[in-house]
């Protein structure tokens, strides 16, 4: 019954269904859906996402690996939710809209630091300025299939450094991992996740800290604030960046620099005084 | 032939010695207090009630039985209903092959206007939130149409203007019920031997103060059943906190399938977390919109400005539900925002060879309405002396399209098991000689597409992933297995 409905198809239709059902190879790539895509397939996907996660864990410096990793992880699921939290969100379908990129030539740098004090611009401007990074350090998204997720994972992308300007996370290990471990809360995307998987590469002192103060920051920051994507950061830079918090509803960890220093400096003393002690441990 | 009151020439069937005795005894104590005898009064004069009347009118066995018909309407509003062909009204339903054969049959379907009713061959269903699981059902030009869009005021006419050919009924129209009780106990002594025993039989008090006895009383008289409350026949049942919102739709010009490939028109139906909203097919460039949704989206439905509301629609049938719940939020704007939605996915704009209905143009002026969904189901459509049919006994959700339909196929089984009294020479108010029949063919069929159609709204209300994962893979495994599919569609079509 089936078959012979479908053989009483016009012949056009049953061309079509033949090639669409063409298999998808290395010699057979469909067509770039957008400029830079890299269509893959399954396999492809698994095996880049699974090389990508180990190299990135031998060396996590390489944002390339780990921009690999996000997308290729990315879907089936986890980028549409982030898609759809921005669809349901009047500001955050203006940037599906308007598509804003976060380079050097959109946000000048000297232009933010005219910005006043204790506004937005102005800390992600101090923030480039004290982690010596630039808003053109970003790749483009080339793994994810759909043009407009697409542009999601890029935006997401983009925004990290605000994220660290939002919350003063430092970019070394520890910040990052904390960072990770907040907007895998606030956004899902697995390779935030992943990513958490590098304090295996941390110091048991800063291991620890992670356990009992990041990791709980960022899990309830995470969860309770708003979806931090939704965040038009080209409007907010004259924003004072505590009212911006308050309406995010995020809280500032302990500065992570400063606990750093503090620590280092106790450690000097003591160093110091076990010097003058004659070795005898003071501490 | 109708006839306004009491008919001058009574033609009851009651058995000859009971009948001749009634005459002899309105004969000897014609006082205000013996009321006037008929076999069936039927309440309520809606489809399923005039469908019914005209069955037993149109039955060789039954046509002599007195009639009466009890309507709060003016039936002469309903009669001359008529409407140019460039508009519809927004009351439409489906009528499946048997309920137009039973039409046929009774001798209404004739009498309907078949320019404007429209047939359909194709039914594309599919799930909003995964579009790839969908179902589609095919009818071969060989086999009937899978059913055909008509208004019911269209078949409300035609009942009425059989019933006009037929010999003559009495009808009691814009005039209601006012009261319900049982007959007076015989007194006893008996007055005179051959007087008759009343008292089983419902007297219904009219609201121009007439009382009429019925051999067998029907409630054809909707949810809130007169007929039933008297009878104590309890209903159970839930409402859906959901309206469905029915409108008339205006396609472009002349990009109605029924103008261009009448073999191609196609019922469509998506399945969103409200619920669904289907597109169906009138003739021309017109189709009706049935969209089941919350109040409160519903209340924003109707306030939008045309084009927002035509957006909407057009969305609806396309778009993701995450955009559909934004553009619920909206006071206005829709238009702008299914475009740019359109523009990002090109794939949803193309009509997809007929996989999607085509975009409507716009909405019929003063067509848009809403009305509350419930199930409601009477625990029994029998006692003594009382039948209930249509919305009287049941109340269904629309996603079937099977309320009309059912309605219909109470009245031909009730029809028929008052034809088969008759024929056997049994009291056709009797329970176990004649309401029986009815009573045990139709419950549990009723009762049957009743928790089907209310486990799908359940199914298709659910968003969680495994849900909707585990329903597409149900949908798409009938979709392929042709035989399950055939039976999905007789089982649909059958009542």
């Amino acid at each position: 019954m089936a078959s012979r409905k479908l053989f009483a198809l016009p012949a056009l239709v049953r061309v079509t269904i033949a090639r669409s059902a063409r298999p998808f190879s290395v010699l057979n790539r469909p067509p770039p859906r957008y400029e830079g895509h890299v269509p893959l397939n399954a396999f492809e996907r698994v095996t880049l996402a699974a090389g990508s996660a180990v190299m990135s864990l031998m060396n996590p410096r390489r944002g390339d690996l780990i921009a690999a990793l996000g997308e290729t992880t990315a879907t089936p699921f986890f980028i549409y939710r982030l898609r759809d939290a921005m669809l349901s969100n009047p500001t955050g379908r203006r940037i599906l809209r308007d598509r804003p990129r976060i380079t050097s030539k959109t946000m000048s740098v000297t232009k933010l630091r005219a910005l006043p004090e204790n506004g937005v611009g102005r800390a992600y401007v101090s923030w480039l300025d004290r982690e010596g990074v630039s808003p053109d350090t970003r790749n483009s998204v080339k793994y994810i299939d759909d043009e407009e997720c697409a542009y999601v994972m890029q935006r997401y992308r983009e925004c990290h450094d605000f994220y660290h300007a939002l919350t003063g996370l430092p970019v070394f290990v520890e910040g990052e991992v904390a960072l990770k471990a907040f907007e895998f809360a606030n956004t899902l995307l697995p390779m935030t996740g992943l990513s958490v998987f590098a304090i295996t590469r941390m110091k048991p002192a800063e291991r620890i800290r992670f356990w009992n103060t990041y990791l709980p920051w960022a899990v309830s920051n995470g969860l309770k604030s708003k979806d931090i994507i939704n965040v038009y950061w080209e409007e907010e830079l004259e924003r004072d960046v505590d009212d911006l918090r308050n309406e995010l509803g995020i809280k500032r960890p302990p500065d992570l620099r400063d606990t750093r220093r503090s620590l280092r400096e106790h450690k000097r003393i003591a160093r110091e005084k076990r010097d003058m002690m004659g070795g005898l441990r003071a501490d | 032939m109708i006839g306004r009151g009491f008919p001058k020439a009574p033609r009851s069937y009651i058995c000859p010695s009971c009948s001749r005795s009634f005459k002899l005894q309105s004969r000897r104590h014609a006082t205000a207090a013996s009321p006037d005898v008929y076999d069936v009064v039927c309440v309520g004069g809606g489809p399923a009630g005039l469908s019914l009347l005209t069955a037993l009118r149109s039955s060789k066995a039954t046509s002599h039985l007195r009639l009466a018909l009890i309507e709060s309407q003016d039936l002469e509003r309903a009669r001359t209903w008529n409407l140019p062909p460039d508009q519809f009204s927004y009351r439409t339903s489906s009528l499946t092959p048997s309920s137009l054969s039973f039409l046929s049959q009774i001798g209404a379907w004739p009498n309907v206007d078949t320019s404007r009713v429209q047939p359909y061959r194709h039914m594309r269903v599919w799930d909003g939130l995964s579009s790839n699981s969908r179902i589609s059902f095919d009818a071969l030009t060989s086999e009937p149409p899978i059913a055909s869009m008509t208004e019911n005021q269209n078949l409300s006419r035609a009942l009425i203007t059989s019933l006009d050919d037929l010999p003559i009924i009495s009808l009691f129209d814009k005039t209601s019920v006012a009261d319900i009780h049982l007959g007076p106990p015989l007194s006893f002594p008996a007055e005179s031997p051959t007087s008759l025993d009343l008292s089983s039989y419902p007297h219904v008090t009219l609201s121009s103060n007439h009382t009429i006895a019925a051999r067998l009383l029907v409630g054809a008289d909707g949810v809130n059943s007169p007929v039933r409350t008297f009878a104590g026949i309890s209903t159970r049942g839930w409402d859906y906190d959901r309206h469905g919102v029915v409108a008339t739709l205006k396609l472009p010009p002349g990009t109605g399938h029924s103008r261009e490939n009448p073999q191609r028109v196609t019922a469509y139906q998506r399945f969103l977390p409200s619920g669904p909203i289907a597109f169906l097919a009138l003739p021309g460039d017109y189709a009706t919109l049935v969209w089941t949704t919350t109040p409160p989206q519903a209340t924003r439905l109707k306030a939008l400005s045309t084009e927002d509301f035509v957006a909407m629609v057009n969305a609806a049938f396309r778009l993701d539900v995450v955009d559909l719940n934004y553009m619920f939020t909206l006071d206005s704007g829709q238009v702008d925002e299914l475009e740019w939605r359109e523009s990002v996915h090109p794939g949803n704009k193309a009509d997809l060879g007929g996989e999607t209905p085509q975009h409507i143009a716009s909405v019929q002026e003063g067509s848009i309405a809403s009305f509350p969904l419930r199930l409601r189901h009477a625990s029994t459509y029998t006692t003594n002396r009382v039948a209930l049919i249509g919305d009287a006994a049941h109340t269904i959700h629309p996603l079937a399209g099977q309320g009309l339909n059912m309605g219909l196929a109470d009245s031909r089984s009730l029809a028929s098991a008052v034809e088969h009294a008759v024929l056997h020479g049994a009291d056709i108010g009797n329970e176990i000689a004649c309401l029986d029949r009815y009573n045990e063919e139709m419950w549990m069929s009723n009762n049957r597409m009743l928790g089907a159609v209310d486990k799908l709204h359940w199914l298709y209300s659910a968003t969680s992933g495994p849900v909707v994962g585990l329903r597409g893979l149900g949908l798409r495994t009938v979709d392929a297995l042709g035989p399950v599919k055939g039976w999905f569609m007789r089982q649909a079509g059958a009542l």
